[in-house]
């Protein structure tokens, strides 16, 4: 059970099967409880019958779910380090106390979403509750229309790893907003995870990793808009040391599971998919190439003892070329992450330090990508992507050899 | 004359078994220090090695940067720390055994190596402990700085290094007890004046970059026709 899962100032509405309990997670932009009131109000009106109750986490030091109104809403709910777009560390996300809400409620279903404001109303997130009230699935996962350039991070790594790893192909497994059914919610709030490991349960990675691990009836609703956009860029070191971090946890705790997994299946898709034809349509490969070849030349001492000499050998082939020939192999790119997932679960190097350094690698596969698109449209790019994260399972089985025997011969 | 002489040979008998019998206590007690000394020595570095293994430290160092991987052949730090601690052990049993003696000047020698050599092995560790922050810190800001894409990264790493072993030596022989005033005005002269090239050459020669990095720490957007900056919006890692 989480700590500050139950809160005294949420209403003492009774129990009510059916109702819905959804919580707005805290935004650096804006205070949460206008948006929340107003959502509360819209969805209401949309999902008639079935009562609907938002909350929003209370201010720090208190760790619950309040409504709205509570003057306790108004205040920093999450320390200002970790108010960055894509999610928190467990320590201080809000799910753990939404899911006791949910189990104290009886809710037909719960959602987790952000604090940050959508031109939408509330369509969205009926949309994104509907496969969990229709349609029978236990999560539902939001994937938003976003360009090509956008979310790179997901692109790169999340996706094709998250899909190797668990066999479900979920194209955006942010974690950051979610619907769940009352069971899921049940069986999430009684795992031991919570009192062994604060810090990661309850985290976005955690939540995915649960579902899919597990087995759990998961679908993705294609959504319009995603709210992060009005936030500020971060920067590619910060972003992989904060999210592929949590990531690569999962996997150490959960290998018994991920490898007895083969190939994926798609998992069941709601609303139109697709990229936003809008967007950013191309990089500075120059730029990127360059802090790509200045990482090879600086960091090849340290990626000696994350990568294999073949690795370093393709990785400096890959250099030679000109900026607008320049290109991570798929495979290459997919050993090269589960290397570093490997030297993460061998702490080879030290953590943090493991994940900034590799910052270099990831800009020279976005530079290889950004060629790679140059001239396609939308649904041709997916199709790259597709390409990308299917090499991420042909690979495993070299996950799998590295991952039993991290010392063996790996010329 | 025969008679003389064995007198005087008797004498001299009977005064070095006199002195012998005087003096073998002293020695026999010498020895039960060396003998306790390399036991206490050999329980240390047991002890010492089961702390470092409960520790995982040589793969923390490792971790850290600060040792080398196994395959290298080299001992591990755990090894070295562990020699460090019988060898001292043996060292302060020596010293106390010496003093055992009833010679004025070795014993007195000897208590003030047994008063020093706790400061010495003090010193060894915060030596010892600057050069792991060292190598620590040295990889932290070159992968920091070829992060920032700085074309010297590779010396500004090497220059937080120094800094920091500079330090540590300072510390040392601080804790050494040796020439405490020169080391202290040599290292804040030393310090100072890196720190002085450092904040010329980053005010001088990256001022754009600087203010670049603190503009995005603080939430401030780049300037139109800011190359980085634009590139920065562009790209959306999460």
């Amino acid at each position: 059970m989480p700590a500050g899962s139950t809160s005294s100032a949420a209403p003492a509405a009774s129990a009510a099967p059916g109702a819905i309990v959804v919580a707005v997670a805290a935004d650096p932009r804006e205070p949460a409880g206008p948006r929340a009131a107003e959502l509360e109000r819209q969805l209401s009106a949309g999902l008639e019958g079935r009562p609907v109750t938002v909350l929003v986490p209370a201010a720090l030091p208190e760790r619950a779910l309040v409504a709205p109104g509570d003057p306790r809403a108004s205040g920093r709910s999450v320390p200002a380090a970790d108010l960055a777009a894509g999610g928190v560390t467990g320590r201080h996300s809000p799910l753990g106390a939404l899911l006791a809400e949910a189990a104290r409620r009886d809710a037909a279903a719960v959602a987790l979403v952000s604090g940050a404001g959508r031109e939408e109303g509330a369509g969205w997130l009926r949309d994104l509750l509907a496969p969990i009230l229709d349609g029978g699935f236990e999560f539902a996962c939001p994937t938003y229309r976003r360009g090509r350039f956008e979310g790179l991070l997901g692109t790169a790594i999340l996706y094709p790893l998250t899909r190797a790893l668990y066999g479900v192909r979920l194209r955006q497994p942010a974690g950051a907003e979610a619907a769940l059914s009352l069971g899921l919610a049940r069986d999430l709030l009684a795992s031991p995870d919570w009192r062994r490991d604060p810090a990661r349960a309850g985290s976005d990675a955690w939540l995915v990793a649960e579902v899919l691990a597990g087995r759990r009836r998961a679908c993705q609703v294609w959504l319009e808009e995603w709210p992060g956009d009005g936030g500020l860029p971060e920067e590619a070191s910060h972003a992989l040391a904060r999210i592929v971090g949590p990531v690569f946890r999962e996997l150490e705790l959960r290998a018994d599971r991920w490898q007895r997994v083969e190939g994926s299946e798609p998992a069941p898709t709601f609303g139109p998919a697709g990229p936003r034809a809008a967007g950013p349509d191309g990089v500075d490969v120059g730029g990127l190439a360059g802090r790509f070849r200045l990482g090879l030349r600086e960091l090849d001492e340290l990626w000696g003892l994350v990568l294999p000499p073949a690795t370093r050998l393709a990785l400096r082939r890959a250099a030679a070329a000109p900026d607008e020939g320049l290109r991570l192999e798929d495979g290459l790119w997919a050993r090269v992450v589960y290397d570093f997932a490997v030297a993460w679960y061998t702490r080879t190097v030290e953590r943090q330090q493991l994940l900034r350094s590799m910052t270099p690698l990831y800009l020279g596969w976005v530079a290889g990508f950004a060629n790679d698109l140059r001239g396609l449209d939308a649904a041709a790019s997916e199709v790259r992507v597709e390409a990308l994260a299917a090499a991420f399972e042909r690979e495993k089985r070299y996950l799998i050899g590295r991952w039993r025997w991290p010392d063996g011969f790996n010329p | 004359m025969w008679e003389e002489t064995r007198r005087i040979f008797v004498e001299s008998m009977e005064e070095v078994v006199r002195a012998t019998a005087r003096i073998l206590p002293s020695i026999l007690a010498m020895l039960l220090f060396f003998v306790l000394a390399a036991v206490l020595a050999t329980v240390a570095r047991w002890a010492v090695r089961r702390a470092c293994e409960r520790l995982s430290l040589d793969e923390r160092l490792r971790e850290w940067g600060v040792a080398t991987p196994d395959r290298d052949g080299r001992a591990p730090p755990s090894r070295l720390v562990a020699g460090l601690s019988f060898w001292a052990v043996l060292a302060a049993g020596a010293f106390l055994g010496l003093s055992a003696l009833n010679a004025p000047a070795v014993a007195s020698l000897s208590m003030r190596l047994v008063e020093y050599l706790p400061r010495v092995v003090l010193a060894i560790v915060v030596m010892g402990a600057g050069l792991a922050a060292g190598r620590f810190v040295e990889r932290g800001v070159l992968i920091g700085a070829v992060n920032m894409g700085l074309e010297s990264a590779r010396m500004v790493a090497l220059g937080a290094r120094w800094l920091v072993i500079l330090l540590a030596a300072a510390g040392a022989l601080e804790q050494a007890g040796l020439g405490s005033a020169v080391v202290t005005v040599a290292f804040g002269a030393v310090f100072g004046g890196i720190s002085l090239a450092f904040g010329l050459a980053v005010g001088l020669g990256a001022r754009d970059l600087v203010a670049r990095s603190l503009g995005r720490r603080f939430g401030e957007k780049p300037p139109a026709g800011d190359a980085e900056g634009t590139e920065r919006n562009r790209l959306r890692h999460l």
